[in-house]
This record gives C-alpha cells, sequence and structure tokens, in this order.
C-alpha cells in the first residue's frame, strides 16, 4: 500500500491523478492519508526545509509492513552538500525504507489550462513514481526515459514520462512480489 | 582523461602493489572494525571463533553485513585472499567524486574484455575500482543501452558504490547516490573545479590456468574437499566464501556459474550473498554442502535452464531457513533481508532470457580462458 500524506491543500482531481498512477507504475492500492504540518525541525533559515531532517521529524501516518509513505510538499527541499555540492533537490527517499518526500516547488507551473494542468501532473507523477522507486530499493538509471533518471539531468526531456523502464519496473515487481510472500 | 587502465601484461598478481587499505592478515581485524567485502558490501567484525567443520578445527572470522545484518563467516586463513579492505577514507572517497566527475572518453568497447575487466575490478579494484565500473559503463550507455547482464551489473556496482559511500561520509544511501549522481551527470550548466583524478588501479594479468593459486587449493584441502575436482574451478573468490556461506549450497549453482566464466562479476557475489544470507541458520553441516559441491564439480558447464531449476530448488529450501533466522535479526526489524534475500532468486529468472538472447555464455568463456 502506498499512502499519500500532503503538506498543503491539494486538488482532489490532482490526487486522483497521483494516485491512479501510483498504482499502475507499482501494483500497490494507494490513497490519500490525509495531511500533516511542516516538521518545525526541518525549516531551514533560506525558507527550505533539509529533506533528511524532514524524513526523520515529520509527523508518522498508520502503516502496516511494507506499506510506502509518500510526503507531497510545495516548499523547496535541500539535501546537505557533498564532496562536489549541493545537489538540487526534487525528493528525497529513505533508500529501501518507508518514507520519502517530494516538493512541487521545481515543477513547471501548474496553470489554468488543460494542458499545463497535465504536464504538472504528470512531472508530479514522475517524481513519485522515483521517491517510492526509491523506497523498493530501486537506484538511479542511465536510462534518460525512465523514471529512477536523476531528475536534474541535461538528458532529461522537457517533458519526461511517468514509467519506469523494463529493468528498473522488473526490478520493483520482484522486490514487491517477494515483500508480498 | 584516460580510459580504464590496461593490465599488466605479465607481472604476478603478489607484485602489484595491494589496493590501499586491504586487509593482509587476520590478526589486523578486531571487533567492531567496518571492513568492505568485495561484491559484498559493508561488513563490521564481530570477531573470531571456532568451529568444527568435517572434522578439522577451523577458525572463522565473523561479521555482520550492515545493509542487512546478514551474517557472514570467513575462515581465518583466508582473509588474505578474499580482498577484505577497509571502508574507503575521506580522501579515498574525495579522489572517487573526482573521477566520477572527469571526463570520460574513451569507454572500453570489446565486451568480453570490459565484462572481465569490470569483474576484477569489483573483487580487486578498491572502491576506485567499483566507480570505475560505474562509470565505464555509464560511459558506454550514453553510447548504446547495456546487455541485460551488464546492466545487471552496473546495477550492483551502483549498489555497492552507493553504501560505501554512504558509510564513508556517514550519510543516507539516498542522499550518497544523489552525490554520485550529481557528479557523474551535472546538472546543466554546472561546473566543477576538479583535481586530477586518482591513478586507476591496476588489474593483474590473468592466470593463463584457470586453477585456483597454490594457498587456494590448499584451503580447499583444509575442507577436506580437495578430492571432490574441486581444484579445477577457478573458485578462488567463491570458494573464500563457502564455509561462512555454510550454505554451500547458494555456491553451487552460483560458483559453477562463476566458474565457467559468466558473469563473474555477478555470480560470486550473488552465491556468497547467499551464502552469507544463510549463515545465520548455520546448523547446515559440510556433509550436506559437500555433495553439492559435488554435483557441482561433476557438471560445471551448467545449461542454463538446470541452473535455473537449481535455484528455484535453492529458493525453495531456504525458505524456511530464513522465517527461522527472523529473530537473530531482531535488531534490524526492516524487511530488507527479506527483500534481499529474495531478490536473488528472482533475479535468476532474468538469466535464462539474458542467455536465450545471445551465444554470448559460449563465446565469453572461451574469451575468458585465453
Ligand atoms: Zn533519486
Ligand atoms: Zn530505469
Amino acid at each position: 500500500m502506498i499512502r499519500v500524506v500532503t503538506l498543503e491543500k491539494i486538488d482532489p482531481a490532482d490526487m486522483a491523478f497521483l494516485t491512479a498512477t501510483l498504482y499502475r507504475a507499482f501494483g500497490l492500492g494507494t490513497e490519500h492519508a490525509g495531511d500533516r504540518p511542516v516538521p518545525r525541525d526541518a525549516e531551514m533559515d533560506d525558507g527550505r526545509l533539509d529533506a533528511v531532517k524532514f524524513l526523520q521529524d515529520v509527523a508518522p501516518v498508520r502503516t502496516f509492513a511494507d506499506d510506502k509513505v509518500l510526503y507531497i510538499t510545495s516548499a523547496p527541499l535541500a539535501l546537505p552538500p557533498g564532496p562536489l555540492g549541493e545537489p538540487p533537490c526534487w525528493g528525497f527517499s529513505q533508500y529501501g525504507g518507508e518514507r520519502a518526500v517530494i516538493t512541487t516547488s521545481k515543477l513547471p507551473e501548474r496553470g489554468v489550462t488543460e494542458a499545463s494542468i497535465e504536464t504538472w501532473r504528470r512531472r508530479l507523477a514522475r517524481e513519485a513514481i522515483h521517491a517510492i522507486g526509491h523506497l523498493w530499493d530501486l537506484h538511479h538509471c542511465y536510462d534518460a526515459k525512465c523514471a529512477m533518471h536523476p531528475s536534474w539531468s541535461p538528458a532529461l526531456p522537457a517533458n519526461p514520462e511517468m514509467d519506469l523502464d523494463t529493468f528498473c519496473r522488473e526490478k520493483s515487481e520482484r522486490r514487491i512480489r517477494l515483500a508480498k510472500t | 582523461m584516460r580510459g580504464p587502465p590496461p593490465r599488466h601484461p605479465d607481472e604476478q598478481r603478489e607484485q602489484l602493489p595491494a589496493v590501499e587499505g586491504v586487509i593482509a592478515d587476520a590478526a589486523e581485524l578486531q571487533p567492531g572494525n567496518r571492513v568492505v567485502y568485495p561484491n559484498q558490501g559493508v561488513c563490521e567484525v564481530v570477531g573470531v571463533e571456532e568451529k568444527d567443520i568435517a572434522g578439522q578445527k577451523l577458525q572463522l572470522v565473523r561479521m555482520r553485513r550492515e545493509e542487512d545484518g546478514a551474517a557472514v563467516l570467513v575462515p581465518k586463513n583466508k582473509v588474505p585472499s578474499i580482498g577484505l579492505r577497509r571502508v574507503a577514507t575521506g580522501e579515498q572517497i574525495e579522489g572517487v567524486f573526482h573521477f566520477l566527475a572527469a571526463q570520460f572518453e574513451d569507454p572500453e568497447l570489446d565486451w568480453k574484455v570490459r565484462h572481465r575487466d569490470n569483474a576484477d575490478r569489483l573483487i580487486a579494484g578498491g572502491v576506485l575500482g567499483v566507480a570505475e565500473v560505474v562509470k565505464g559503463l555509464h560511459s558506454l550507455s550514453r553510447i548504446r543501452p547495456l546487455p541485460a547482464k551488464e546492466r545487471e551489473q552496473y546495477d550492483n556496482a551502483r549498489h555497492l558504490l552507493v553504501h560505501e559511500v554512504a558509510v564513508s561520509l556517514g550519510v543516507p544511501p539516498a542522499l550518497a547516490e544523489d552525490y554520485i549522481d550529481y557528479a557523474l551527470m551535472p546538472p546543466a550548466g554546472v561546473k566543477f573545479d576538479l583535481k586530477p583524478p586518482p591513478t586507476p588501479v591496476l588489474l593483474p594479468s590473468r592466470p593463463k590456468r584457470r586453477r585456483p593459486a597454490a594457498t587456494e587449493e590448499e584451503g580447499i584441502e583444509d575442507l577436506g574437499l580437495g578430492d571432490l575436482g574441486l581444484g579445477d574451478l577457478d573458485l578462488g573468490e567463491a570458494l573464500a566464501a563457502v564455509p561462512e556461506g555454510e550454505a554451500a549450497e547458494g555456491e553451487g549453482a552460483e560458483g559453477a556459474e562463476g566458474a565457467e566464466g559468466e558473469a563473474e562479476g555477478e555470480a560470486p557475489a550473488e552465491g556468497a550473498a547467499e551464502g552469507a544470507e544463510a549463515t545465520p541458520g548455520a546448523e547446515e553441516t559440510e556433509e550436506e554442502a559437500a555433495p553439492r559441491k559435488a554435483r557441482k564439480a561433476a557438471a560445471p558447464k551448467v545449461p542454463a535452464p538446470k541452473a535455473e531449476k537449481r535455484e528455484a530448488k535453492r529458493a525453495a529450501a531456504k525458505e524456511p531457513r530464513r522465517k527461522a533466522e527472523k529473530p537473530a535479526k531482531a535488531e534490524k526489524p526492516s524487511k530488507k533481508p527479506a527483500a534481499r534475500k529474495a531478490a536473488a532468486p528472482a533475479k535468476k529468472a532474468e538469466k535464462p532470457a539474458a542467455k536465450k538472447t545471445a551465444p554470448k555464455p559460449a563465446a565469453k568463456r572461451g574469451g575468458k580462458k585465453k
């Protein structure tokens, strides 16, 4: 089961698109599990949220074995700088674990036209699949058409597909199948 | 930047400088030390224990794989030959990042050479060797999609690198992976102030014969298995993992595959991992293990479907044991062990497909033995 938790209000149609897409991508029931407040400890001076702290401190939701929880925030997320600097952050996951968070702050404007809303929804779904993919032990993928390709990659098309490539899909299917047995 | 380094044409393995941090003697290991077992990942040393195997007292180093809590046992005298090394230092990790971010012009295009070299890098190349595999295959993927076997190798190498970087830097794995890919495929417009990358690890020349080195043969005799024809199999790496595997079961199928010359990068890893995982159930006796090895020795060239069947059998056999070992892993209640363990048999399912697509294994075998 995938439980989606929002930190701000979200259009019910956007949520319906997201849960349907996640269900298709992983074959797992997906539901909106309500709202939670922003964890104060994760707030940084520059207005961003520390993604690592966020996952440690955010209020939990009730889960059962192998449930995955995806938090969605509109606040920009930040990662601690690494050896070559700070990677941009679309989302962050506890690899092989339970919680992931994604931000809508880097998505293209949602806008009001049917086309712009569709683009926004698809892009949100892609980031959600990426984040949940990490929860199911997926690593990044070199295929720019795969949702596990890093979201910042210059090779990523402007309107990326919201799908896993064959390798990643099969790997996630195996992990999910085995978790179920 | 140059591509992968050349092999030393004639030099013996022993004459090459050891990779930094390699444990040359089990006496160096203290409980609490964190070490990297090539192809297995980061382990914490628990201690040394003595076991009676086939009437011989064997000193075993017990380790715990950090990622999933799996128990790993290595005979003390095998420690120098399995390439156990200390977790990369901050300096080594820095070098890895400057290497990952450097321009890479010429991926090895001969897949036979590449696959073999990459398997060696994962075993003997230290953390930089692992990074070389990731970067080399990544560069190649930009020219054309990787064949199934190398796609798997790429993912395995990535998994090992992510976890070693995570442990060395003290960060969560997903963050380590973001750091790695920030270097490997930086966002548009990002330029790094790079230092010259460290010198790539020199690979030893492959022995002409596929027989294990003398020390390894001694090891086999120690286990009373010398008469099973194991000496003819190049199980240097896999064999070291056998007793800890006590799940020599896993070794059986996988080890044979490794000896066949296919996917040795993957096979021993997988096999040894199996062994490692099955270990908590450690009660398996050598009598059980030996027949399996005999089977392996008797039919080293296992066609794919048979290997698959065996794999399935192993998976089935493993199931109860897995449950039994749960309590032992109480300190790590996550589903990881199950997921990981279960992953191996499933992984197998892909192999036949990969084999079917091309007559590669045969070609590769030939290539490797020369
Ligand atoms: Zn990611
Ligand atoms: Zn992929």
